[in-house]
């Protein structure tokens, strides 16, 4: 019996050293966001991908069996339209993209170097807006752009156009959905540009303008290329979100503007085959997963160092 | 170990669906009265020990009068909300009748659900809904007798038949040519490119799709072969680019952009017919050379509710007489009720044209009632198909 307590007293406190031990608090701190991601990133998908093989089903009733038919309809099937439908997506969101960072290239240069003391009221008043929800402003739009809405009615009033004749392809078509898209995202690609250009160095500059450098040369020699790991972050940060957009196509979208992320979402609300919309999902997680590979390693992540960033 | 594919995958959709339906058969030809079966009541709380707040799947507009989320003006509900309270119950809303089954199985669970009949199958072979017990409702007994009988399954009664009405294209008179509105063709017109808005409904478009093709025996236009189903999907895919878009909400986006000419054509229900000439815009109800189509909606009871007896109160409060006079002259839908005079609407010129007084209208061999698919499933991959392409 006192064999056992001595024990015991060696144990315990053995075991209370390992509690309050510095490995231990780095377990914890490594645990907790494992677990997060395990829990309601890595979890989820692989449901999903379960559901694409099969292996699940959503319908009482109906037992799930390994099976790879739906991957070979999407991948292979002849005319597959969901499959014309992921590739038109990916157009639209490497337009969008492309022009997101092209629009908010200007808007963060002026951020950087003209504005000066007034650089964080003026984003601040730029960011404004997108602390409201997504979907109202998207909704916004809508008011805007339709028929009658606030563009044709001005147009009107203006009499650029004749009374009632309204410019119908504002709204319900792919130049609205890519309107919106653009709207909704500069503002995000335009601040890792800002945070680049923001701490790019003046002496830098300054040396293009000493060595004979005009400002254009400067800027196409010296400041673009310091800026581009703000570029691709911000390229990157519309590209992998709206791949999977559904909402600006199903509010001013028309029929042939709708995006992939729309027959997702319908194969999940409207229909009872989950499993098909699951090989979409996956399909668009994959996409993601590859687009990330590529460009993450373009983006630093120390935006305020683009010189190591460079190097 | 078995394959299952998607046609697999479809087709023990459609075994569930069809053993729902023959189990249904079966009881067919009982009567409206002796075939509601009741539940044990003895076995089952009070209502003072329910827990009684509502939770209802509904289309938007069918909200009880007295509750915030009512706005369209209908009274239909307000005995309930005088009774409980009008914070107690809470709304999720369904956009066609796809997702009343996708949100039903799948966001629930609902104490009530409203979908349309032909989805009660489902319902019912999914296990979603319990039987209603008619004793509990003081106005069944004025049901329309037909409509109740398509609410049985099994010789339960598992829907509370409630609206009824059509489904066709509206025009503007003023903008479409007389010529050119004669059956469904008309949204296949390309005269009309941009101005034209159907549904997003799968099943309903299906049905749309079938009848401009000629399938228009009773029953044909629900039960497609699987090569009608290819046709129809093409013809949809044919009629894609002439859409301004599909709506998805009637009063949030169908009938202000009709209102503000938008859209000349669309399908829709007779309500919209109604605020069109209440708006006093030129308007026609298509009667199509081939049939309209009708429809019926009505109350299913959630299997899990613990809302049981408040369950047939709400529903009580949409069915009594005079919730459905006031129903019929704010969208001119036809009710179940069989007990409204003529005198009892206001408008007896729409009242003639729609039907809405004529207890039978929906059996008219010139309707189509939309049925319970077989190949449901089928028709939403179509459906999907087409707007993927």
């Amino acid at each position: 019996m006192s064999t056992t307590t001595v024990t015991g007293a060696l144990v315990k406190p053995a075991r209370l050293r390992w509690l309050s031990s510095r490995a231990f608090a780095r377990f914890l701190t490594a645990a907790t966001p494992t677990l997060y991601v395990l829990l309601l990133l890595v979890g989820p998908i692989v449901l999903i991908g379960l559901y694409s093989f099969g292996l699940m089903s959503n319908i009482p009733g109906v037992h799930g069996s390994f099976s790879t038919s739906n991957w070979s309809d999407f991948l292979t099937g002849a005319g597959n339209p969901f499959r014309s439908r992921f590739f038109t997506s990916m157009l639209i969101t490497l337009v969008v993209s492309c022009a997101a960072v092209l629009g908010a290239y200007p808007l963060a240069y002026f951020l950087a170097f003209v504005a000066r003391r007034h650089r964080y009221t003026i984003l601040l008043a730029v960011m404004a807006p997108f602390f409201t929800s997504y979907l109202l402003r998207v909704i916004a739009w809508q008011v805007m752009l339709n028929n009658d809405g606030v563009i044709n009615s001005l147009l009107w009033q203006l009499h650029l156009r004749a009374n009632g004749h309204a410019i119908t392809w504002l709204i319900y078509s792919k130049f609205s959905v890519g309107l919106v898209l653009f709207y909704a995202w500069v503002p995000f690609v335009a601040l890792p540009i800002f945070v680049v250009l923001d701490n790019l160095d003046p002496r830098l500059i300054d040396a293009a303008h000493d060595l004979g450098a005009g400002r254009f040369s400067t800027f196409l020699r010296v400041t673009l290329p310091l800026s581009l790991p703000g570029v691709v972050a911000g390229f990157v940060f519309v590209l992998i979100p709206t791949t999977g957009e559904f909402i600006a196509p199903l509010l001013v979208g028309g029929p042939s503007s709708q995006m992939f992320g729309n027959s997702i979402q319908a194969f999940f609300s409207d229909t009872p085959d989950w499993n098909y919309g699951s090989v979409l999902a996956i399909a668009l997680v994959v996409v993601v997963i590859v687009l990330l590979a590529l460009f993450g390693r373009f983006v630093s992540p120390d935006l305020a160092a683009p010189e190591e960033a460079a190097a | 170990m078995r394959d299952i594919n998607r046609r697999d995958f479809l087709a023990a959709g459609v075994a569930l669906g069809s053993a729902a339906v023959l189990g249904g058969c079966g009881s067919s030809n009982s009567s409206a009265s002796s075939s509601a079966k009741t539940t044990p009541l003895a076995k089952r709380p009070d209502i003072a020990k329910e827990p009684g707040h509502l939770s209802i799947l509904e289309w938007g507009g069918y909200e009880a009068g007295g509750t915030p989320a009512q706005t369209s003006g209908l009274w239909a509900g307000t005995d309930y909300t005088k009774a409980f309270g009008k914070h107690s119950v809470t709304y999720t809303y369904i956009v066609n009748d796809d997702q009343s089954l996708a949100k039903a199985a799948n966001g629930g669970p609902f104490d009530i659900m409203h979908p349309c009949n032909e989805m009660l199958p489902s319902f019912v072979s999914e296990g979603l809904v319990q039987p209603w017990d008619t004793s509990l409702l003081p106005s069944f007994k004025n049901l329309n007798p037909f409509l109740v009988q398509k609410g049985q399954l099994n010789g339960k009664q598992y829907m509370i038949p409630w609206d009824w009405g059509y489904a066709s294209l509206l025009y503007r008179t003023d903008k479409i040519d007389p010529a050119d509105a004669t059956g469904w063709e008309l949204a296949w017109n390309p005269k009309y490119k941009g101005r034209i808005s159907l549904w997003n409904g799968a099943g309903s478009n299906m049905e749309v799709a079938a009848l401009k093709l000629g399938y228009t025996k009773p029953g044909e236009m629900d039960h497609m072969s699987d090569s009608q189903i290819q046709a129809a999907k093409q013809a949809l895919i044919q009629q894609k680019p002439l859409n301004k878009f599909y709506w998805s909400s009637e009063y949030g986006q169908m009938q202000p952009a009709f209102k503000a000419g938008d859209i000349w054509i669309a399908y829709t229900w007779q309500d919209a017919y109604v605020s069109m000439n209440a708006a006093k815009l030129k308007v026609a109800y298509l009667n199509p050379s081939e049939g309209k189509l009708s429809w019926f909606c009505g109350f299913v009871l959630g299997a899990q509710t613990k809302n049981y007896f408040h369950a047939h109160k709400y529903v009580e409060s949409f069915i009594n007489h005079h919730a459905c006079v006031q129903m019929t002259n704010l969208f001119y839908y036809g009710t179940s009720d069989m007990t409204i005079k003529p005198s009892e609407i206001q408008d007896q010129h729409l009242a003639k044209q729609l039907n809405v007084g004529d207890p039978h209208a929906i059996e008219a061999s010139d309707v189509h009632l939309q049925s319970w698919q077989p190949n449901r499933s089928m028709y939403e991959l179509a459906w999907q198909e087409v707007l993927a392409s």
